[in-house]
């Protein structure tokens, strides 16, 4: 086991992970690392293996060789410790429809063990452009866009140091994923780490520091971000284009 | 973001999913419309078989104290009608039998005794069973052993297949939740409506204690319930942890309940009586029969099956004809006709309850194969309602009914002159002669059954509190490996 605690250099670390599931191969020697403050976005199709990676470091998911390791913890060795280091955001934010934005918000804090003020919880709400006269609304009523922004509020309430988002802006309109690339970055300004995975070319190129594209379960390339500048979205939808291309 | 974050000590994660899960039932009509039911269908048998049994026992003692004024306020008579006009013996109902009133309602609770014969008890079911006996036997023991599972079902088969049907299951892993802590929540949420459906049972388990049971036998009452219902909530636990589906979950919890709390008991019991036959009542009334023809006719002096008797006494008194005799010849066979005819009764009342006692023992095997089986026999067991009260009592009768038969077979033998007893059919002068004094029948002790102390009775429950025990135990296992499992399988 390697335990480095938060002295490590890289919050989130895939040492020549392989998965498989069902006798079916899903990742294979992928080798990737997330550093403090950095936006990594694996891009890859369906089936590439995006979610598969996020679930993995989740610890849904065990590895068949390699390592994942969280803040130089290996996740499998340590579940409950590394995943309360990590927000976790799914697709379809699963929240509780019976409850209230607010009374999500609180559950989830009180099961953190978390003591949020009434002030607090709306400053996040505030964040993340909930409007004021949702958030005592039954989620049930919500669209999917709010319940991700729910969703958010909570990570950002929880103060984890890393946030695992899983497709964040599928399905929002073009306001909510500005609103939401604009947060990413500000996550990441403040020292969060992120690992994004998506199919949205463009998006990642607008938060990523780094993107790996995934094919198969394997990182067949990597960009990165100049000093002060955005990854060239015609060069990655270029190789985004070329592998997919190649794959039919 | 805010750096404000302090870990709370008021509301540990364990009670807050505790009170999401009761939050969750106050907006689903469906589980607090079972509670609600549980709780007052559980108070009002609570109340009406309660007030049942008070009634009752307070019925039988002044019966029984009627029964015995009643025969000592008999006027001057031959002794021997005595014998056949009888007495009544009552059994006064456990305090706690308000709750469970156990074989009382089958066996009978009043015997009459009288000379030459065993009867059975009676008056069963008509008078003893409450009100609600019509509505299928609703005592609180059955609310509590049959129905309370099927509402804790209703409540919380959904407790964590409705988490992974939704998704919140891993949602909440995810975020550092663990299986112990949610399933320990949920556990703590569907316990409190075990204490619920256990209040109206503990406050009448207090007024058992004013009615005189000790107070550690209500306690191990009591606990043996909630350990039960503790058993259910660990099954229910288990059945939403390993299945995924909340129709698969309930499909299997009914399955359950109707396999342990319906079917085991007749199961159990029809398996009993072909382990442990026995003999129908016709089949032994017959043999009875022609056993007690060999001891001869006990109205009968002149009864070839006496001539040894009367030998005796002629050696011991050195006479040879009855009339010099200076005691009673009829009343001595009488006596010593009762003596053996009790005898060969007790040969067959014993027989008939070892066998009964053999078959309920056989029964309650099967405790290990339903906790319901095992809570049934240890409630009639604390509560002093089983077949090893009931059979107590049958002894006690018969102990009472030898004895009083017996002194007024003394009275017979020795204050009945021969002669006139022989002319007492001679017309009212022969009448008059053959009478005793009504002193005599001052021969009656009160009669009270009382209940069996508490650490007999505790102790005749050890092996039913064994298998509750097991139930609970295995089901927690079972529980820890199915959440480990759960903790690893769920994903969005």
């Amino acid at each position: 086991m390697t335990n480095s605690g938060s002295s490590a250099k890289y919050l989130l670390e895939a040492k020549s992970l392989c998965v498989s599931i069902d006798n079916k191969n899903i990742l294979s020697s992928l080798s990737f690392s997330v550093a403090k403050g950095e936006v990594y976005a694996l891009l890859g199709g369906n089936g590439a293996g995006k979610s598969s990676t996020l679930k993995t470091f989740l610890g849904f998911n065990l590895p068949s060789s390699g390592k994942v390791l969280i803040d130089g913890d290996e996740v499998n060795e340590s579940l409950d410790k590394v995943r309360r280091k990590t927000a976790y955001l799914p697709e379809n934010a699963t929240l509780y429809p019976h409850l209230t934005a607010r009374e999500n918000v609180e559950y989830f804090l009180s099961l953190a063990e978390i003591s949020k003020s009434q002030s607090e919880i709306d400053k996040a709400f505030e964040r993340v452009s909930l409007q004021n006269d949702a958030r005592d609304k039954q989620l049930q009523t919500f669209s999917k866009g709010m319940r991700q922004k729910t969703a958010i509020a909570l990570a950002i309430l929880r103060n984890a140091p890393i946030f695992l988002l899983d497709e964040p802006t599928s399905g929002l309109d073009p306001v909510a994923i500005d609103e939401f690339n604009n947060l990413v970055r500000e996550l990441a300004t403040s020292g969060a780490t992120v690992l994004m995975v998506t199919h949205d070319v463009y998006g990642a190129c607008q938060v990523a520091n780094r993107i790996g594209l995934l094919r198969h379960g394997e990182l067949v390339g990597q960009f990165e971000a100049k000093q002060n500048e955005k990854i060239d979205t015609e060069l990655v939808h270029a190789a985004f284009a070329q592998r997919q291309t190649s794959e039919v | 973001m805010s750096n404000q974050t302090k870990a709370s000590l008021s509301i540990s994660p364990v009670l807050s999913v505790a009170k999401d899960e009761w939050r969750y039932w106050f907006r689903s009509k469906l589980a607090m419309s079972v509670l609600l039911i549980g709780v007052l269908l559980t108070l009002s048998s609570v109340v009406v078989t309660g007030i049942n049994m008070i009634e009752l026992a307070h019925e039988r003692a002044a019966m029984q104290n009627s029964s015995e004024d009643t025969f000592m306020d008999q006027p001057d008579r031959h002794p021997h009608r005595m014998v056949h006009y009888g007495h009544y013996a009552f059994r006064t109902p456990a305090p706690l039998s308000m709750l469970d009133p156990g074989v009382d309602a089958y066996t009978g609770n009043s015997i009459f005794l009288e000379g030459h014969r065993q009867n059975s008890a009676m008056f069963a079911e008509q008078k003893q069973s409450t009100g609600l006996t019509k509505m299928g036997n609703l005592s609180p023991a059955f609310i509590l052993q049959v129905l309370a599972p099927l509402m804790l079902i209703l409540i919380g088969y959904s407790a964590i297949t409705r988490e992974r049907e939704s998704q919140t299951l891993a949602f909440l892993l995810a975020q550092g939740t663990s299986m112990f802590t949610l399933l320990t929540g949920k556990g703590l949420a569907l316990f409190s409506i075990v204490i619920l459906i256990m209040l109206p049972v503990a406050i009448a388990g207090l007024f058992a204690i004013v009615q005189g049971e000790s107070t550690l036998v209500v306690l191990y009452f009591l606990f043996t319930y909630t350990l039960y219902l503790l058993t259910w909530t660990l099954a229910i636990l288990l059945c939403s942890t390993l299945l995924a589906k909340n129709s698969e979950s309930f499909t299997a919890l009914s399955f359950i309940w109707i396999l342990l709390c319906i079917a085991m008991p007749r199961i159990a019991s029809t398996s009993a009586s072909v382990v442990v036959p026995v003999a129908g009542k016709l089949e032994t009334d017959f043999a009875v029969l022609a056993d007690l023809r060999k001891l001869g006719d006990g109205h009968n002096a002149n009864d070839p099956a006496f001539n040894k008797l009367k030998q005796s006494l002629f050696d011991k008194y050195e006479v040879d004809k009855v009339e010099d005799l200076p005691i009673n010849f009829r009343g001595a066979v009488a006596s010593a006709s009762e003596e053996e005819l009790s005898k060969v009764l007790n040969r067959f009342a014993e027989k008939r309850m070892e066998e009964e006692l053999a078959q309920t023992e056989t029964a309650r095997l099967f405790g290990w194969l339903s906790p319901q089986i095992a809570v049934r026999s240890l409630s009639m067991l604390t509560a002093g309602s089983s077949i090893e009260t009931h059979h107590r009592f049958l002894r006690e009768t018969e102990t009472l009914r030898l004895d009083f038969v017996q002194a007024l077979n003394k009275t017979h033998i020795e204050q009945l002159n021969y002669i006139d007893d022989i002319n007492r059919n001679n017309g009212e002068e022969g009448w008059a002669k053959a009478r005793v004094s009504a002193e005599n029948w001052k021969i009656i002790e009160g009669f009270k059954f009382t209940t069996d102390s508490p650490a007999v009775r505790i102790e005749r429950g050890f092996s039913s509190l064994i298998q509750l025990l097991f139930w609970s135990v295995m089901l927690a296992l079972l529980l820890s490996l199915a959440s480990k499992n759960l903790a690893r399988r769920a994903s969005f």
